[in-house]
Order: structure tokens, then C-alpha cells, then sequence
């Protein structure tokens, strides 16, 4: 098992920690989780449209500056929307990550579909930060 | 092959309920696509975390009271290793238990070994580990 805890307390009712190896696994096991938390919160449909490709664009662009080759994530949602937390992200990552979803023609997928989107210090390790991505539906 | 030492391909932490053995599930299923584990291995599989989740969510925390659920999972070359763990007092008879007291005799049917115990910090643990037909790509 990694040293580093999934949450750093109780999870919340609607929410799943999860960390996820570099690879084909990443993207089909978050937007499964994420549709799971999303149904249960009544999100309509195309705010889990919003939500996947927010998922895929993470787990396209976030694995090279994971920490340990781990994708760390923690999904939670409520009637209003849903929070995603990309954790563990190296010193600047989330900058990176940001940076690299811009699609041309389209511009940044994270910071369209986000209501909102901010950079912290990682709640369970102070060397890395997070990124955190809200989807508001209610 | 020490799998037991590998950093786990797939971690989840979720609070110990009913409605959460479903994303488990979910989870696992991604898993047997994303790596091409054949249906029947996979249907094994599935059933057998099934069964050690739903042990958690009916026996591992008294009732009224929820609990962490934490759920690993290991590949190897021709293995698969899940662990289930929770945070209750460990795995004994219990003169009250809801259920019929298949699911353990049922994990053993699908798996090629089960190893039950508690880890240093003293939470109980399902350690699994079924065979693979298909490599990992």
C-alpha cells in the first residue's frame, strides 16, 4: 500500500477517494466513479456530459505530473454540483495540467466547463498541491 | 511475484454503505476493461469484492454508526490481488448476523486463495487474489 492516506478524515456521504496508476486504467475507472457520484446526486445530463469530458481531460493530461506515477483524486457531490479534487500534483503541476487542456478552437476544457477552479496546498502533503474543479447543477 | 508489495493499480476510500457497493463494482469493471480480463474472470471478481464489501457494510461498524471502506487492487502478471479493508473490530461469529453466512465460503469458491487478518494498525483485512487468463497490455 502507498504511505500516503486516500482522505485525510472521515469521507463525506456522496464521495469516493481514489488513486489510480498512470495508464489505461485511469480514464475509465474515474468517469465510472464520477457517473456513480453524479446519478446519485441528480445531476442532469448534460452537466455528466460536462463532468466526463472534464475526466478525460484529466486523466489525458494530469499522469505526468502525478506524484509517485498515481493518480490521487477525491469525487464528491451534493444536490448542487459536484467537487473534484486532483491531489498530489507536483510543484507547479496543476499550472501545467491547466495549461496543457487547452484544445485549439475550443479553448481550455477545465476552466470552460468548471464554475469554478482553484490551486491549493495539498491537504494531506504540503509539497504538493491541488487542483480543485466545481460543477455546479443545482 | 510479491504483489502484496506493489503499489496498488487501483485505490478507493468511500464511506462503508449500501449505495457505495455499486461504484465499487463499477470500479472493477472499468478495471476488467481497461486490462481485458474475460467476462467470467471478471463476473468472479466482481462477486467475490461484492461479497467482502457488502460484510463491511453489514458487520464491520455498529449500526447507526458509518465507517471508512477501502478497497486495492494489484496486477500482476497472471494475478489479480484485492484487498478489502475496513475499520471494525475484525472478522468472528456473531450470534446476531443478518446474513446466512455464505459470503465468506462464497469469496473462497471464487478465489485462488484468501488470506484474512488484521494489519498493523489493527484493521481488518480481505486479502484476495484470483487468477488471470489474459495478460495485463
Amino acid at each position: 500500500m502507498t504511505d500516503t492516506p486516500l482522505t485525510s478524515g472521515p469521507p463525506a456521504q456522496n464521495s469516493v477517494s481514489l488513486r489510480l496508476a498512470n495508464g489505461p486504467l485511469a480514464a475509465p475507472v474515474l468517469c465510472r466513479v464520477v457517473s456513480m457520484v453524479l446519478a446519485r446526486a441528480n445531476c442532469p445530463m448534460d452537466r455528466l456530459d460536462d463532468a466526463l469530458i472534464v475526466c478525460d481531460a484529466i486523466s489525458a493530461h494530469a499522469p505526468p505530473y502525478a506524484s509517485e506515477d498515481r493518480l490521487a483524486l477525491t469525487v464528491a457531490a451534493d444536490t448542487r454540483g459536484l467537487e473534484l479534487r486532483v491531489c498530489e500534483l507536483a510543484a507547479r503541476g496543476a499550472d501545467k495540467l491547466l495549461a496543457d487542456a487547452v484544445v485549439p478552437g475550443v479553448g481550455n476544457v477545465l476552466e470552460r466547463l468548471s464554475d469554478d477552479l482553484r490551486i491549493e496546498p495539498c491537504r494531506t502533503d504540503g509539497s504538493h498541491e491541488e487542483l480543485i474543479l466545481k460543477l455546479r447543477f443545482g | 511475484m510479491t504483489l502484496a508489495t506493489s503499489a496498488p493499480d487501483m485505490e478507493l476510500a468511500l464511506p462503508a454503505r449500501a449505495a457505495n457497493i455499486a461504484v465499487v463494482r463499477h470500479a472493477f469493471g472499468a478495471l476488467g476493461e481497461a486490462f481485458e480480463i474475460d467476462e467470467e474472470t471478471l463476473s468472479n471478481i466482481r462477486l467475490a469484492v461484492t461479497e467482502a464489501c457488502t460484510n463491511v457494510v453489514v458487520h464491520a461498524y455498529p449500526d447507526g454508526e458509518e465507517g471508512p471502506l477501502e478497497v486495492f487492487a494489484t496486477l500482476g502478471d497472471e494475478k489479480l490481488e484485492v484487498l478489502v479493508r475496513d475499520e471494525g473490530p475484525g472478522i468472528g461469529p456473531r450470534a446476531d448476523s443478518p446474513g446466512l453466512g455464505l459470503g465468506l465460503p462464497l469469496i473462497v469458491s471464487l478465489t485462488e486463495s484468501v488470506v484474512l487478518g488484521r494489519d498493523e494498525e489493527e484493521r481488518t483485512e480481505v486479502r484476495m487474489t484470483f487468477p488471470l487468463s489474459t495478460g495485463r497490455p
